[in-house]
């Protein structure tokens, strides 16, 4: 195989891979959309606050520390030797979940029944709020996220890589991080016990009876408050481990919040409540990304991983408004 | 209701004289996918009649309704109007090209006022451009004034002078349905379509609705194509009744006519109808 | 009693037609006019031009903008950063390459150049809709930004990738530049913003604010009607354009003089102009003027008691100002979906009633 074609390979593999983290965001948005056809902007932000009380849970923070100290003059920051990863992640999970129960008690209860449009810039103040509430209470600074997971090049893939290349060619094997690996199969795992949960319990055929009909749902008994919690809790479980992997591989800062803006043009493409859609659509918006950068960025001047992805799905708008997924709509009058 | 309209504004003059065909439908046949909603249906209106298309439910009234005025394009056949054989068409120029109507489900601009759910109906007839309106005084406030008092003869017409200035998403049901008919005659219609304009209304509203419908006719002379389900309103209405079923045309004719058609009765009148 | 319109009757539909349609409210708005043009200028220091009657009055003009696109004519739009930007790169090289244009034809040519932008990323939006226009206007954002930044004719070449505004004057008083007085760029903010947006209400009050609101309202029935969705979509995105460029203009070369383009034209602007149209009421012009103002005051005043009264350190004020602005637009939306022009009328309502309760 020519060197070329193999970098070819490594940047579609890698684009897979970035892809499923896409993914990952998008599905916490599909979950709510079809729950409640709230489209949650916050979605983003919610995988960063998770994964800053993940990490200051873990490094042993006191929460509003640096409040605390410019209210009453005091100098604390930790107490003590922070906690075993697992306890951490428990009860950043207990977090989310309270932070769900919370959304639905004090914003969406009132605000039922009002237009989609509102909902919507709802959930963007949401994410206002919790991103100052999130940097209130673990400072702003970027924090090292690391519970354990592999990372780093694997030397072993790129041995067998070079293997392939013709001999006598420059080709010294393909770079494939651990974290992106093991973030697939997490991601696939996910996306399994969903798709289970969904089908098998009870919980999801009354989410999936909400999903289809909010009145009929409701006619037949179903809470429609207490499937809301259940669906932001489990929408905060997905923003935690989407936290979580993000967080290993760039880092706890800011603009993890601005990767949920590149689950939008992955919604666009798979359609806003198929699960299987923002898979597919991450992994397209994942794919071309990375080969446009390698292939067209050079002619431009780089950097066009920024917009790309938004003018992928716009394109790809004007041809099939309804998305990668959806039917033919008939309007009506 | 005597209001002389000599020296009217509202005017529906196309260059027709009564009784000429203002519309030809030619072998219309409309299918989304495998359904088909119309099937070789040919009819015509005439200059100032009034031609109610009735039908059981899903028989493709609305759906011709549709075609005439461009919304659905028909996979196969014609539609001539004012002498013009027409292809595709946006609705918009169908508007423009004078075909107004109202909806089924009612169609207004929630967020407006009456007044300017109305004025709105008189858009295609306003001319200034986007210069004059930023300069506002002058050409386009006198634009304006002229149109809002052929809004008002409308408003006084269909009795709407303590909603002027409601927003229509608070007036009641049967409000509502004037306020679009209002609109559609506001576009000065050489042809108007009315779709259910008394669903859902009680008697004494129907009475009101059929009493504009034949002042419409009367006073401006504008042709009006009407669905209805109400048999007693249709057969006192309407010069020409055309009945579809299953989207074909299983009859035409006069009120009487169509009356005693045998297809009619046991497709939809059933028993005969007692008046 | 206060506030009257009894026995304050119309006689011709002109008088029914006008922008303050009761005596007591045009006397309001002519005070407070003239209170802008003719006291404010004496009186004004830098501190308060800087921090708060600049963005006011530019913010304000970003947020009429947005609100004939979004509040008039329904279309979602996450772009106006990035049409802000365009603005202020057309003023910069209008600027530079016509050392001798005056700083009034700067800002409404650069208004014009972002309309011919905003129509070109209109263009989608008579396919698509709703939440599906607001993501493809991000890809305005981002590919506008990133294309300041990558070419660097935009920003002549220069060496730190900022664009600097060079002294340019209007009847000879310098409203650009390093040596300005606050007076000036106050008052041509104002001037502006005064012009434009009584033609905003102009446009908003006749048959083009119609299409718009129909459009927005229902868009079959407003085709239906003969409203062209291309004509009534892409000059609703034409005209917010133009305004929302005048105000990245402004907010270059009279505000902060000197800018780089991510930092100053990101998603947050984005944000921040629909937030001041959200709060401040969606189709209303006065609404865009009380969004702005809110939004320009709020974090002047936090940050006062905050960091001045309190102490604080300014890092912790910015996040706790970032928790207070989600948390208010989240109660405004469960409070009043309509924004703060709807609280104006009701309050209005009760001023006319008042001492009375019916």
């Amino acid at each position: 195989m020519s060197p070329a074609f193999l970098n070819f390979v490594e940047i579609v593999l890698n684009g897979l891979m970035t892809g499923v983290m896409y993914s990952l965001v998008a599905l916490g948005f599909v979950l709510i959309f079809k729950a409640s056809g709230i489209f949650n902007f916050a979605q983003g932000v919610m995988a960063l606050f998770a994964a800053l009380t993940l990490v200051g849970l873990q490094t042993g923070q006191v929460p509003f520390s640096h409040l605390i100290n410019a209210i009453f003059g005091t100098e604390i920051h930790h107490w003590g030797g922070g906690m075993h990863t697992v306890f951490a992640i428990l009860i950043t999970m207990a977090v989310m979940i309270i932070l769900a129960f919370l959304i639905e008690k004090i914003v969406l209860k009132h605000l039922v029944n009002q237009e989609p449009i509102i909902l919507f810039m709802a959930t963007i103040g949401l994410a206002y709020f919790l991103e100052g509430a999130g940097d209130l209470m673990w400072g702003a600074d970027v924090k090292v996220l690391n519970v354990g997971l592999p990372s780093g090049g694997s030397f072993w893939w790129e041995d067998v890589t070079r293997e392939w290349a013709s001999t006598g060619s420059e080709y010294w094997g393909m770079y494939i991080d651990k974290l992106d690996v093991t973030a697939t199969v997490i991601a696939l795992i996910l996306v399994t016990v969903l798709t289970a949960f969904s089908q098998y319990t009870a919980t999801g055929r009354a989410l999936r009876a909400v999903a289809d009909d909010h009145q009929a749902a409701m006619s037949v008994g179903i809470s429609l408050r207490t499937i809301w919690v259940i669906v932001w809790s489990i929408a905060g479980f997905v923003a935690l481990v989407a936290g979580i992997m993000w967080g290993s591989k760039s880092g706890i800062q800011f603009s993890l919040s601005l990767i949920a803006l590149k689950a939008l043009p992955v919604l666009i493409l798979g359609g806003f409540t198929s699960i299987p859609g923002a898979i597919i659509g991450g992994l397209i918006i994942g794919v071309g990304e990375k080969l446009a950068e390698a292939y067209v960025g050079p002619l431009v001047g780089g950097a066009i991983e920024n917009w790309f992805a938004y003018m992928l799905a716009l394109a790809f708008l004007l041809f099939r408004p309804q998305g990668l997924f959806g039917d033919k709509i008939i309007e009506r009058i | 209701m005597n209001v002389q309209f000599s020296s009217s504004k509202i005017s529906t003059d196309d260059g027709l004289s009564p009784g000429e065909t203002i519309l030809h439908v030619d072998n219309i046949s409309l299918s989304f996918g495998g359904v088909k909603a119309i099937q070789d249906v040919s009819f015509d209106i005439k200059k100032g009649e009034v031609r109610a298309i009735i039908g059981p439910n899903g028989a493709g009234k609305t759906s011709m309704l549709n075609v005439i005025n461009g919304f659905y394009h028909p996979q196969q056949g014609t539609i001539t109007y004012r002498g013009e054989e027409r292809r595709k068409m946006r609705t918009h120029i169908a508007a423009k090209q004078g075909i107004a109507r109202t909806f089924q489900n009612i169609a207004l601009f929630t967020g407006m006022s009456t007044l300017d759910n109305i004025m709105a109906g008189r858009i295609t007839l306003q001319k200034r451009n986007l210069i004059w309106h930023a300069l506002w005084h002058g050409p386009a406030q006198r634009e304006e004034l002229e149109h809002r008092a052929a809004v008002e003869q409308i408003i006084d017409f269909l009795e709407l002078e303590h909603i002027r200035k409601t927003p229509v998403g608070r007036l009641p049901y049967g409000l509502k349905k004037r306020v679009e008919l209002g609109r559609a005659l506001a576009a000065e219609p050489a042809l108007l379509l009315l779709d259910e304009p008394m669903a859902g209304m009680n008697l004494e509203e129907k009475e009101d609705m059929s009493r504009f419908i034949l002042d419409v006719n009367n006073q401006f002379g504008t042709t009006i194509a009407l669905i209805e389900h109400d048999m007693g309103v249709v057969m006192d209405l309407s010069d020409r009744v055309m009945v579809l079923d299953y989207g074909r045309k299983i009859g035409d004719g006069t009120p009487d006519e169509v009356r005693n058609n045998q297809n009619v009765i046991d497709a939809y009148l059933g028993v005969p109808h007692d008046e | 009693m206060l506030y009257r319109e009894a026995g304050d009757f119309k006689t011709n539909y002109a008088a029914d037609q006008q922008t303050f349609p009761i005596k007591s409210e045009r006397w309001l708005f002519w005070a407070f006019m003239a209170f802008a043009f003719f006291v404010v200028p004496f009186f004004i220091d830098d501190y308060w031009n800087k921090a708060v009657l600049m963005p006011l009055l530019i913010y304000a003009m970003a947020a009429l903008g947005l609100n004939i696109l979004t509040g008039y004519c329904g279309q979602v739009s996450l772009g106006t950063g990035g049409f802000m930007a365009v603005g202020a790169y057309a003023a910069y090289k209008l600027m530079t390459s016509f050392p001798g244009m005056d700083m009034f034809s700067v800002v409404i040519l650069s208004g014009a150049v972002t309309a011919g932008v905003g129509i070109l990323f209109g263009l989608p939006s008579l396919r698509i809709k709703g939440f599906y226009l607001a993501v493809a206007t991000l890809a305005a954002q981002f590919f506008l930004v990133w294309m300041f930044n990558k070419f660097a004719w935009f920003y002549n070449y220069s060496a730190s990738g900022q664009i600097t505004a060079p002294e340019r004057s209007i009847f000879g008083i310098a409203v650009t530049g390093p040596s300005t007085a606050p007076w000036a760029t106050y008052l041509f903010a104002l001037s502006i913003l005064f012009v434009f947006a009584w033609v905003a209400r102009n446009l908003t009050r006749g048959r083009l604010g119609r299409s718009w609101m129909a459009i927005r309202d229902m868009d079959i029935a407003a085709e239906i009607i003969g409203v062209s969705p291309l004509k009534a979509k892409l000059s609703a995105f034409a005209i917010s354009s133009f305004y929302v460029g005048m105000a990245g203009a402004m907010f270059f070369a009279n505000y902060l003089g000197s800018i780089e383009v991510t930092e100053a034209f990101g998603i947050e602007k984005s944000f921040l102009v629909l937030f001041m149209v959200i709060i401040g009421g969606l189709g209303s012009i006065l609404g865009s003027f009380l969004g702005a103002a809110f939004l320009v005051l709020l974090p002047v005043l936090l940050k006062n008691i905050m960091v001045g009264y309190l102490g604080w350190p300014t890092d912790l004020a910015a996040h706790f100002q970032i928790m207070m602005v989600g948390a208010l637009i989240v109660i405004f939306l469960i409070a009043e979906p309509h924004g703060m022009a709807q609280l104006w009328r009701l309050a209005k309502e009760k001023l006319r009633l008042w001492p009375f309760p019916y």
